[in-house]
């Protein structure tokens, strides 16, 4: 079985097998070498072939993955974005100082302290005296479920710094489990005007109101009398 | 020296039984030891029985200035004469309690006005217990 190589021929197709795999090399995958003899060479062309098909199906694939990743990557991003904003909005809406009564902030506390939100809270409440000119603010901590060494340490920094300013923080509505973690944490509240409820703590406010609008007064009176004698 | 800090030197006006001091200039350490010996040196000449000291412009207060400020209200009030801060700026407030200076003894007012009420309320109430 002898067969008559062209040499010509050959170097044709091995120039075609060249041409094939520098279009594939260049990024061209639907390029084949398509060989239609059937000799010693075309089982190379067909393996070649082969090896292109496979490598097309894998790039394929590999695209879908990344399209797929990217597509995920993307989402989380979008979420991401979504739970920040939403921590922020949280963050702005968590606490509202109102003014309740001539002389009286109430900051409600609902929900769980952290550092952060406490920080917030406690800027928001000092900006607040500063600006209403407000000398009582009540913390109300009814809606707290649990308060931990840190977030303790907060709130009497905010009564402290409160009071460093000028004014006075009752704290209002301390839980019976807050209670215990507190005392059992050794935290000292002493120094500090707690109340059993809202209400309580209003109850004293404005009495505090009453008195000294009383002293006021008083001194009023003692002053014209003291000019009338 | 001595002429430098003669010029920086801050106000102290007497209306009444008060003595007002309104600190209007950056706080050095120098500067506060001397209004505290100059506030000291007031009180003791013009027996004045408060003493407001209006911090509304101070924008920084170190803890060397905290001090100062807690151990004169101390040193007032062994001399007779209570001390109120008065108009503390909020973050300067959170700076003294990160600090750790929460000044126990010291009285603080927000503004002027109620300084000046706290003081009245007081000097009333020591009024009261003599008779």
């Amino acid at each position: 079985m002898s067969k008559e190589y062209n040499i010509d021929k050959i170097a044709e197709r091995i120039n075609r097998i060249e041409d094939v795999l520098a279009s594939v090399a260049a990024g061209d995958l639907d390029a084949r070498i398509n060989a239609e003899a059937e000799d010693d060479l075309s089982g190379i062309e067909a393996a070649i072939d082969l090896l292109i098909d496979d490598l097309t199906d894998e790039l394929k694939q590999r695209e879908k993955m990344q399209k797929e990743v990217e597509d995920k990557l993307s989402k989380i991003q979008e979420q991401q974005k979504t739970i920040l904003q939403q921590q922020a909005d949280l963050l702005e809406l968590s606490s509202p100082v109102s003014k309740v009564w001539d002389n009286v902030l109430i900051l409600p506390v609902i929900g769980t302290l952290d550092s952060q939100r406490t920080q917030v809270m406690m800027e928001n409440l000092l900006e607040k005296i500063v600006e209403t000119g407000c000398t009582i603010s009540i913390l109300d901590i009814t809606g707290v479920p649990t308060v931990d060494t840190q977030v303790a340490n907060h709130l009497l920094k905010t009564v402290t710094s409160a009071r460093l300013l000028g004014a006075e923080c009752i704290i209002s509505g301390i839980s019976p489990a807050i209670a215990q973690t507190i005392v059992h944490l050794g935290i000292d509240l002493s120094t500090i005007k707690t109340k059993a409820t809202l209400q309580d703590a209003m109850i004293f406010a404005m009495k505090q109101n009453k008195r000294s609008e009383n002293v006021k007064l008083q001194s009023l009176f003692t002053s014209s009398d003291e000019k009338e004698e | 020296m001595n002429n430098d800090l003669h010029e920086k030197r801050i106000p102290i006006i007497k209306i009444g039984n008060f003595l007002i001091v309104s600190i209007q200039v950056d706080m050095h350490d120098k500067l506060a030891l001397q209004l505290q010996s100059q506030i000291l040196q007031e009180i003791e000449k013009t027996g004045a029985k408060g003493v407001l000291i209006d911090i509304s412009v101070l924008e920084m207060v170190d803890s060397f200035i905290g001090r100062m400020l807690s151990g004169m209200a101390s040193m007032a009030a062994i001399m007779d004469a209570a001390v109120v801060i008065v108009g503390m700026q909020p973050a300067v407030a959170i700076t003294l309690v990160e600090l750790g200076l929460e000044m126990p003894g010291v009285d603080t007012a927000l503004n002027m006005e109620y300084g000046m009420e706290m003081l009245e309320r007081r000097l009333n109430d020591d009024d009261i217990s003599l008779y």
